[in-house]
């Protein structure tokens, strides 16, 4: 029998092995998966570990199977690549900036509010930035704006899909979380416990984003102005005005989807799962109307998201047998035991958390920490009494400013991608610097602000 | 035999693609038909969440074949095409292989349980075949564990044709 003390340390053991599997670069899922069974199985043959614990697998995976909210996922992902195959994100660009080019910073402006836009109906971080950095960045340059200011736009208002609902982020942690807290509510004996849903969440982030999006706009405004030659307005050279048709044809659709998509469920009468059928459908509907739609289309459309779903629920299932094995060697009552002797309590074990998060966001992606890491401590942090949605929302922020903080930042390797070698990689480190900050205040913003977070779930649901 | 086995999860792929926009129309159907003619919706909520079912778990060895699962690739990135054939290798070998029998095995009681039932929904007016939707399980895993073959025969070929 192996020493007790080095048993309790295993989960620890697990997480670490995992975490350095990983870095090799083979599929996530399965590194979660094989590495989580070689763990379960070393443990039986020591017999420490209860074969039982694995039997719980088929019930997880039907779990998953049966799982009605992560339809969304699928829907809202159709939604997104309709957009990005038929170009209508494009489009939209295009008559923005030619609207708003002449004005000072008025290119950068329309890079924000279109990246707003696009995050609310695509909500994938590395789809966002190369397409915001395709269409976008020649156009910049080409105007003569500072390489800097203009990929440290562009990564940040390609990351705004993780906060800016309905997005697939939010989908995920609000699945994640809503189980979090009906396990940290029945441990505490609770036996009708309160749900939190999808619905609450994207109530939640809905205006921590516009204030997001706010503070972007501003500072853009602010250099336009205290530094014009940074962001010089188009030459007035040959075309003309776009007209109001023109306009309204590259803003109308994605306003008409977004609408369609926050208003049904912020006005009650749509799931989100349901909410995001209506966008795809819509999606379709818009791209027909702009002749932008063929059989072929929708047959690259429906492969692209079936690959994109497929890819999820594949980590889903390798980080839920991940967490039965981490449970099984008891993990949970490990955390649950730092945590309460954390200095600071509910303070300090948030700020680990975060801190642990914004680390994992360097080397994972937004689907693998939500569903690895949140099923870990969420439950136990909020058996501590964080409120669920803010404390979703405050994952949220973090993770985007993790994707966009240098050296390692997710999205500045995207971007680095489709930017001309010209321009070089640290000239982009320092223009994003100024947007890692605007995260860092909306961060700090939110934690002394918890209404601006919990307001308005309040104010419609209860 | 590599080819045969892209061939036919190429072609499961592709068919099952087209749940995807079925999907998009059941979702449609769902809130349309609540709303304005307030039918009860269960049987096309059910028949959705069984399209999606389908659809997720029997792609998942097609997203193999296609290399569309995620990868943390700070490292995997800058590796040969060599280096990149040894890592799909072990991880096959390690992890593919061992969690694709795992799955198989562990659920064989449970789906032949609910097959011996023929256990139906739980709601009045859905549909009755949830012993089907269980069988996804162990035909993912059967069907991961097929390509996952194509897969480790393609490692070893490029392994065995840069030795040459």
């Amino acid at each position: 029998m192996p020493d007790p003390g080095l048993v309790q340390m295993v989960p620890v053991l697990l997480f670490a092995a995992v975490f350095v599997a990983l870095l090799a670069g083979y599929s996530v899922a399965l590194t979660l998966a094989g590495v989580s069974l070689i763990f379960a199985f070393a443990g039986m043959a020591a017999g420490v570990f209860m074969p039982s614990d694995l039997g719980f697998m088929p019930g997880r995976l039907f779990g998953i199977i049966t799982n009605q909210t992560l339809i969304a996922v699928p829907l809202f992902v159709f939604m997104g690549v309709v957009l990005e195959k038929t170009r209508i994100a494009e489009l939209l660009l295009e008559s923005l900036s030619q609207l708003m080019g002449r004005i000072p910073g008025g290119l950068g402006l329309a890079v924000v509010l279109v990246g707003a836009l696009l995050a609310a109906s695509t909500g994938i971080v590395g789809a966002t930035v190369v397409t915001m950095g395709l269409i976008s960045l020649p156009t910049m340059l080409k105007q003569g704006y500072d390489p800097r200011f203009a990929t440290g736009v562009i990564s940040a208002t390609g990351t705004l899909g993780q906060i800016i609902p309905p997005s697939i982020a939010l989908v995920l942690l609000g699945d994640v979380l809503g189980n979090a807290y009906q396990r940290a509510q029945l441990s505490q004996g609770v036996m009708a416990p309160k749900t939190v849903s999808v619905g609450d969440l994207f109530a939640g982030a809905l205006m921590p984003g516009l204030l997001l999006v706010g503070l972007y706009l501003a500072y853009v405004a602010w250099t336009a102005l205290a530094t014009p030659e940074r962001t010089p307005p188009a030459r007035a050279v040959g075309d003309a005005r776009p007209s109001i048709g023109q306009l309204l044809k590259g803003l109308l659709p994605p306003l008409v989807l977004v609408v369609i998509v926050l208003g049904s469920i912020i006005g009650g009468f749509a799931t989100p799962t349901e909410a995001a059928g209506l966008g795809a459908a819509g999606s379709v509907c818009l791209a027909f109307a702009y002749r932008a739609m063929s059989l072929q289309i929708l047959r690259e459309v429906s492969e692209s998201t079936l690959k994109t779903t497929a890819m999820v629920f594949f980590i889903l299932i390798g980080a839920s047998l991940f967490s039965l094995v981490f449970r099984g060697y008891g993990g949970e009552a490990l955390i649950h035991e730092w945590f309460n002797h954390m200095p600071g309590g509910m303070w300090g074990a948030l700020a680990i958390v975060m801190l642990v998060i914004f680390l994992l966001g360097f080397m994972l992606d937004f689907i693998e920490i939500i569903f690895v890491v949140i099923p870990i401590v969420g439950p136990v942090l909020l058996a501590m009494g964080v409120d669920p949605i803010w404390l979703g929302v405050l994952i949220a922020v973090n993770l985007q400013t993790s994707f966009l903080t240098p050296p390692f930042g997710f999205a500045l390797f995207y971007l680095r991608g489709v930017t001309p070698p010209s321009i070089p990689t640290s000239d982009m480190y320092r223009g994003v610097v100024p947007f890692v900050c605007i995260q860092l205040l909306l961060l700090v913003i939110v934690v002394l602000w918890p209404s601006l977070a919990t307001w308005l779930p309040n104010l419609l649901y209860h | 035999m590599i080819r045969l086995i892209d061939a036919f999860t190429d072609a499961t792929g592709r068919l099952i693609a087209w749940c995807m926009p079925l999907i998009v129309l059941g979702t449609v159907m769902i809130v349309v038909l609540r709303y304005q003619f307030a039918v009860n919706t269960t049987l096309i909520q059910e028949l959705v969440l069984y399209l999606h079912g389908l659809a997720f778990m029997l792609a998942i060895p097609w997203a193999l074949k296609q290399d569309a699962h995620v990868r943390v690739d700070l490292i995997y990135s800058r590796l040969t095409t060599r280096g990149r054939a040894w890592v799909n290798l072990i991880g096959h070998l390690a992890f593919l292989f061992p969690t694709g029998v795992f799955i198989l095995l562990e659920s064989q009681s449970y789906v032949a349980m609910s097959w011996r039932m023929r256990e139906g929904s739980p709601d009045v007016g859905g549909l009755q075949g949830v012993y089907l939707l269980k069988t996804l399980i162990p035909a993912m895993a059967a069907l991961l564990l097929l390509q996952g073959v194509a897969e480790t025969l393609r490692a070893l070929r490029t392994l065995r044709d840069r030795h040459a």
